[in-house]
Formats: C-alpha cells, sequence, structure tokens
C-alpha cells in the first residue's frame, strides 16, 4: 500500500474531526464573551446563568478542541518529513506565531475564564473571555494564513537544493489569497455559531421550558445567524473564489464540473462529474453565469479542466461535490435565517413552531458545509502540497512504512471515537439540564462554590 | 548531501550563526519551562494515587492543577512549533525518525486530557476512579517517555546520512536512558508533591510534604546514579562551567529539603524549580551545538548550524518567539497570582 495514501487519510480524518471543535470555539466565543460582559454588567442571575450555561458548552468544546489539535501541530513532523524539511522555514513561522501570541492566550485566559469562585461573572472574567475569543480567531488567522501559503506560495525563494527560503514574512502575512479565505473561514464559524445558539433556544421553547432565556438564544442566534449565513455567500464566498479562480484555475474547473474551455460558461447546480467522458452528465445549467461569477463578464472565458494536463487534475467528484454541498447548503442557510427573521421581526416566531423545528434541526449543517469547504480547498489543490511548487506524492516521511501509519490511524480512529462519544455526551448534557441548573462548578472553588455534580460524590 | 559531521559553524562573518545559538537558546528555554511548568502537574498525577486517599482529596489534586494544566502544555506545543520554525530539519528528521514513540506521546497527552476534563462531569465514585486511574498511569508514562527521551539524546542515536533517525524500539529502551526516564519520574513526582504542598491545605498537604521528603532521598540517589554515568556515557563537553553545575544541583536539592523540614511550601517549591532548572541547563549545554546527537559519538550529528534555515526565517522566527515568551510571562504571571489561592479539603 501507498503511505503516502494512508498519511493522507490519517491527515484528513485527525484534521477534520479536529476542525469540528475550532467551528464551535470560533464560532460561540463572541457569544461567550457578549453573554459574560452583560452578566458582568447588570449582575442579574438569568444573565449570569445565561453567560455560565454558555461557558460550561464553551469549555467542553474547547477542551476537545485542544485534545485533538494536539496532534496537528506533530503530524507536520511525523508524517509529512520531506514537506517539513523544505517548507519548514516558511510554514514553520505562522505555525510559530500561533502558538506563541493565540493559543498560549486562550488557554491561560480560558483558565481563569473557568476558574471563577462566585456564581456572578465580575469584570475580570469578562476580560478574560474577551482574550479568549480574541485568542481563538487570532489562532484561525495563524492557521488559514499557514494553509493559504499552501494555496498561493508568496515570499519565498528556491535554493538549488529544493529547499524552499522564507524572503518577506509581510508578504506570508498579507498574501493576496489570504483575506478572503480567513473571512470566509471565520464567517462559517460565527454562522455556525448562530444557528447552535439559536437551535439550542428552539429546542427549549419547542419543549416549553425555559422560555425567557430560550427567546434571549434564539433571537441572538437568528440575528448572529442572519447576518453572517449573508455573508458566507457575499462578499467572502464570492472573492474567496475569485481568488481561486485567479491563482488555482484547475481548481476552480473541478469545484464547477467545466471540462471544456467556454466563453459564457454556465453554472451548473446540479450534475454529476465523469472523468472518464469528460463530461458533467444530467446538468441544470444556468447560462453563463459562471462567467459573471468568475470574471464579472457573462461572456468571459473560463478554462475547463481539459486546458490543463490531466496529472494536474485535482480528484474531480470528490473536489465538485464537497463543493455543491457547501453551496447547496449556504444557499439553504440563507434561506431558514431570512424566514427566521422575517418571523422575529413581525413577532410571530414563537408561535411558529414548524420554524422552530427547522432552526433546530438546521443546527448540524453549518457543521457539514464548514468541512465540504476545507475539503474543496484541501483536495482541490491536489496533486500539489504547495501550489505549483511541491507534489504531496513527494511530501511524506521517508522512514515512516504505510503499515505504522496505517497501525496508528486506527489508534486515532478508536481514540476520537471515544472522544466524539464523550463530547456528544456531555454537551447534550448540558443541554438536557439546561441554562438553570446549579452553579458553575469545572475547577470551582471548594469554598463557596455549590458544585452539585461534585457534592455528595466521595467513597464514604 | 550528507548532513552529519558538521558541528564546526560555517564561515565565519555568517550573521545566521549568533542567531542559530539564540533558536538553541529560546528552544531549551521553552522546554525548560515545559518541564517546570507542566512537571509539576504531571507529578501531581503521578504522586496523587499515593497521598490523596479519598475522593475529595483526589478532586483537590486535580483541582489545585485545573486551571493551569492547558496553558502549562501549551509550552510543549510551542516548543514543537519553535522547532519546525527554527531548525526544520531537526524537526522532521526527529518526529519522522520516532515515528511511534511521538504518536504514543501524542495519545498519552490526549488521554490525560480528556481524563482531566471529564472526570467531574458525572458524579459517580467509579467514574472518578476510572479516570483518576487514567490520568495517574498516562501522566506517569508520559514522564517516563519524555526521560527516555533526554535520555537518547544525551546518549547521542543511530543516524543515517541524510539526517534521518534508523533504529528499533530496542536502540531507545537502552539501561542509560531507562535510567534517566526512571529520574525524570521521581523527580517530577518529587515535584508535583511540592506543588501540592503549595496549593493544597489539610491533611493532604501535610501527606504531600512527607512524599517530598520521602521522595528526596530516591531522587538524590538517582541523581548521583545519573550523573556519574552520564559522565561515563557522554564524551564530556569541554566547556569550563558545566563541572561546576552539580554545585547548584545539589545546593537546590538541599535547599528542598530544609524548606520542606521548615513547613515552606514556597521554598520547597521554588528550590524544586531550580533543582530541574540546572538540569535542564546541564543537559542543554552537553547537547550544544547539536539538536540531535549521532551515535556513536564520532558521527556528529545534526547540529543547529546544519538544521537552520535563512537567516531571515531565523530572525522571524526568532523574534515570533521572544515576543510571544514575553507577552506569555507578562500575563500568564498575571493570571497566576489572581488564581493563588490556598484550596482546602472539607
Amino acid at each position: 500500500m501507498d503511505p503516502i495514501l494512508v498519511d493522507r487519510l490519517q491527515f484528513a480524518f485527525t484534521i477534520m474531526f479536529h476542525y469540528l471543535f475550532p467551528i464551535g470555539t470560533m464560532g460561540l466565543a463572541p457569544f461567550v464573551a457578549a453573554y459574560t460582559w452583560k452578566a458582568a454588567r447588570d449582575r442579574d442571575e438569568e444573565s449570569a446563568a445565561i453567560a455560565r450555561f454558555w461557558t460550561r458548552i464553551f469549555a467542553i468544546n474547547f477542551a476537545a478542541g485542544v485534545v485533538t489539535g494536539i496532534p496537528m501541530e506533530f503530524q507536520f513532523g511525523t508524517n509529512w518529513a520531506a514537506f517539513s524539511r523544505r517548507s519548514g522555514g516558511v510554514i514553520g513561522q505562522p505555525l510559530a506565531m500561533e502558538s506563541g501570541f493565540a493559543f498560549f492566550l486562550e488557554s491561560i485566559f480560558l483558565g481563569a475564564l473557568l476558574y471563577r469562585r462566585s456564581g456572578v461573572p465580575t469584570t475580570f472574567t469578562a476580560w478574560a473571555a474577551v482574550l479568549v475569543c480574541a485568542g481563538s480567531w487570532l489562532s484561525g488567522f495563524f492557521i488559514v494564513a499557514t494553509n493559504s501559503w499552501m494555496q498561493h506560495p508568496v515570499g519565498y525563494s528556491v535554493a538549488p537544493d529544493g529547499t524552499i527560503h522564507l524572503e518577506n514574512i509581510w508578504a506570508l502575512l498579507f498574501s493576496p489569497f489570504l483575506g478572503w479565505q480567513f473571512a470566509h473561514v471565520l464567517t462559517g464559524a460565527l454562522l455556525a455559531g448562530g444557528f447552535i445558539v439559536a437551535g439550542v433556544g428552539a429546542y427549549y421553547l419547542l419543549a416549553r421550558r425555559d422560555e425567557a432565556i430560550a427567546r434571549r438564544f434564539v433571537r441572538a442566534g437568528t440575528i448572529v445567524g442572519f447576518v453572517f449565513a449573508l455573508l458566507a455567500v457575499f462578499p467572502t464566498g464570492d472573492r474567496d473564489s475569485s481568488d481561486v479562480t485567479r491563482y488555482e484555475p484547475v481548481k476552480l474547473a473541478a469545484m464547477e464540473g467545466l471540462f471544456a474551455s467556454t466563453h459564457g460558461a454556465p453554472l451548473a447546480i446540479i450534475g454529476m462529474p465523469d472523468d472518464a467522458k469528460n463530461k458533467l452528465i444530467d446538468p441544470i445549467f444556468v447560462p453563463d453565469f459562471l462567467s459573471f461569477l468568475a470574471y464579472g463578464n457573462f461572456n468571459a472565458n473560463v478554462n475547463g479542466l481539459t486546458a490543463y494536463a490531466r496529472e494536474l487534475w485535482p480528484p474531480v467528484d470528490l473536489t465538485y461535490y464537497a463543493y455543491h454541498v457547501m453551496v447547496g447548503l449556504g444557499t439553504i442557510f440563507v434561506a431558514i435565517m431570512t424566514l427566521a427573521m422575517i418571523f422575529l421581526v413581525s413577532g410571530r416566531l414563537w408561535r411558529a413552531r414548524w420554524l422552530l423545528w427547522i432552526v433546530m434541526l438546521a443546527m448540524p449543517f453549518p457543521y457539514i458545509a464548514n468541512e465540504a469547504g476545507w475539503t474543496v480547498a484541501e483536495v482541490g489543490r491536489q496533486p500539489w502540497i504547495i501550489y505549483g511548487l511541491m507534489r504531496t506524492a513527494q511530501a511524506g516521511s521517508p522512514t515512516v512504512a504505510a503499515g505504522e501509519a496505517i497501525f496508528t490511524l486506527i489508534g486515532f480512529l478508536g481514540m476520537y471515537f471515544l472522544l466524539g462519544v464523550l463530547f456528544l455526551y456531555l454537551v447534550l448534557r448540558e443541554i438536557g439540564n439546561g441554562p438553570r441548573h446549579g452553579t458553575f462548578s469545572f475547577f470551582g472553588s471548594a469554598q463557596d462554590d455549590v458544585t452539585p455534580l461534585r457534592a455528595g460524590s466521595g467513597e464514604g | 548531501m550528507t548532513l552529519l559531521r558538521s558541528a564546526q559553524a560555517p564561515a565565519k562573518g555568517d550573521e545566521a550563526i549568533p542567531m542559530s545559538v539564540a533558536g538553541f537558546i529560546v528552544i531549551a528555554f521553552m522546554l525548560t519551562m515545559y518541564v517546570l511548568l507542566d512537571g509539576y502537574d504531571l507529578g501531581v498525577a503521578a504522586i496523587a494515587p499515593f497521598i490523596a486517599r479519598s475522593d475529595r482529596e483526589r478532586a483537590a489534586a486535580m483541582e489545585s492543577i485545573g486551571p493551569f494544566w492547558n496553558g502549562n502544555e501549551v509550552w510543549l506545543i510551542a516548543s514543537a512549533a519553535a522547532l519546525f520554525a527554527l531548525f526544520p530539519i531537526a524537526y522532521a528528521s526527529s518526529f519522522s525518525g520516532f515515528y511511534l514513540p511521538f504518536i504514543v506521546v501524542l495519545w498519552l497527552l490526549m488521554f490525560r486530557g480528556i481524563a482531566l476534563e471529564v472526570r467531574d462531569h458525572f458524579n459517580s465514585g467509579l467514574w472518578h476512579q476510572f479516570w483518576d486511574a487514567a490520568f495517574s498511569l498516562s501522566s506517569a508514562l508520559l514522564i517516563v517517555v519524555f526521560g527516555i527521551a533526554l535520555g537518547n539524546l544525551l546518549r547521542g542515536l543511530p543516524l543515517d546520512d541524510s539526517g534521518y533517525f534508523r533504529g528499533t524500539f530496542a536502540v531507545l529502551l537502552n539501561p542509560y536512558a531507562l535510567l534517566v526516564g526512571l529520574f525524570a519520574l521521581a523527580t517530577l513526582a518529587m515535584h508535583g508533591a511540592a506543588f501540592v504542598t503549595l496549593r493544597v491545605e489539610g491533611e493532604l498537604g501535610a501527606r504531600a510534604t512527607t512524599s517530598v521528603l520521602d521522595l528526596w532521598w530516591v531522587v538524590g540517589a538517582l541523581y548521583l546514579a545519573v550523573t556519574v554515568v552520564t559522565l561515563r556515557v557522554h564524551v564530556p563537553a569541554n566547556v569550563s562551567w558545566l563541572p561546576v553545575m552539580p554545585v547548584f544541583s545539589i545546593a537546590a536539592l538541599a535547599l528542598l529539603r530544609w524548606g520542606a523540614l521548615k513547613k515552606s511550601a514556597v521554598l520547597a517549591f521554588a528550590a524544586s524549580l531550580s533543582f530541574i532548572a540546572t538540569l535542564m541547563v546541564a543537559s542543554a549545554r552537553t547537547l550544544f551545538p547539536y539538536l540531535l546527537p549521532a551515535f556513536p559519538a564520532e558521527h556528529g550529528g545534526i547540529s543547529i548550524f546544519t538544521a537552520a534555515p535563512s537567516s531571515v526565517a531565523l530572525s522571524c522566527a526568532l523574534s515570533v518567539t521572544i515576543a510571544g515568551i514575553a507577552l506569555v510571562s507578562i500575563y500568564g504571571s498575571f493570571v497566576w497570582r489572581r488564581m493563588a489561592g490556598k484550596i482546602r479539603v472539607e
């Protein structure tokens, strides 16, 4: 078996599983910060309960993110040694920035946020929440900066022995590819955050419990979800794919399932790409629209896959389907949130139980859309690990055999299965217990916290 | 291209030389911080089964490290990132060469994190017992594995011509490395006990003090053994101040015992920090300028001069890591002071 294939499967599995948690962290952090601030300012019990509730869920999410994030930093070295040797001088920089400036910030202040002694958050806690949020976004920025360089390398030079040297770090941090990519990633996470908060609120309303608090959740979640569902489509999604058009034209052709170069290229809404026959089977087209989206001109020529050597094609089906899943879901998100917004503004949302059902059941889908988006970015970049510079096939570790990698992949599968079950159980239980459940009790102080989870425990 | 046999610095006047040296110091500093900080929470986990007798006491032991362990562990991640940015060749060779040991470390780190996080989510004695045991066992194993890694670094590794590690588990589990692993376990268990003394009042704190005093003899004996064997295993580096290091180490050990006897938890913990710091400094100086010394030693190894990228990358990575460390020190100590109260066990 080809070790590279196993390395890729392991990386894909560990990064996709890991990414479930940063979506929640980046998306929920601003809610935690805002609710904690409100509770610290108003000092009323309801706000405090809300702040503690979302902090509990955030903390579980964060812990799972840290635990699954550790292998990411290591895997560049363990499984991708050739890649790390050649490009470490460049991509090591944003990764070092991530841990030095962002990961420390979120971890240390999360400790401070969780370790509050009394029930009502203080200004110190509120600041800690803001810094945790800043840290999680900053962390996302540096990680996307690393990825952005792999999509569109800038600020480097190549030595005669093939080593890629850093020439200009600012070029990397202000790469033309990075701005919209990060904006789109962050928008995707905030959209998910809005859907989670609204969805949990909708659940309480449907279950006819904690209704006052639930309405606050639905209101806040709907507004955030609506704004970011729109922003995910335009401008961030639109601009991000324009950058792909400019810098990774083969990926664009695969995303759109466009085989032949066409003037006035149509946009395929659905259809099945067949890369043996080089055509899209049973398509439904919007005429000329792809040319417009890519170049702002209905007549522009868009290069199809056949304009490039076949060995430069990414896996067409996966790229195409992942992209269409993301875009299709994005459209549905806009529809759901627009509807919810109309009902909210006209004051009918609390009675429209069918709509609350939809809002609640929509919760998992932003996760799918986010993962699908990254699948487009990563699978669509193939066969390159660094676009135009280094092939994925040359990037593995010469000392790691396929068997070893299969062994560790199976280990990760088992470990993450356990973790996934625990995560779901803990989060669903927090939601089931509800915002009014007791006081905060992570590392709650023995002196002045009533700790219901711990009270009465012990062997005696 | 052979990467080995290049302990000598490249041609004079190369601006990258002082930066490579600074990079070595930064990595050594970050790893030392990791051992000092995550060392105590690993140590608390390792010693907890022996000093905490009830569920409530074990919870208190967990609570003493609860707000800190995550921030402490970031030092390890940050060290890996800094190594990646500063010396990518050493990063790639060591991480892929030790593929299975590294992945095992990862799993242990993950398991430990899970144990710490989920323990108090469920009010059941059995649940707590399981995760307490998982936490202590994975932490103790991590300490031993880190010790074995350090032992192998000091001894040197079988590297091939392109600097990749070619060896088996049996090579890594040599008697010297195992001895260092054992020493690490005893030292960090004592460190953890000293930390419990610092943070927990009452019977648990008193029992922790007793175990500091008991472990002190084990640590002292192992320290002497490791020092003597290291001089035999490793070609002693020709550094004037290195032979003086044991004086500092022994002084710190003496101070530790005095602090524990005097019931001054702050003094004992500070002495424990100093003791570990002297060990790390001595190890770093012994290794310098190698990041991955070869075994046998005549083969050289991957040094900071072979492993460094361009001077642009070095200066960037140095600025980032040093600025990051400065920032962390400022807000880390601020947060620490806000949360450093004593824990009482009812």
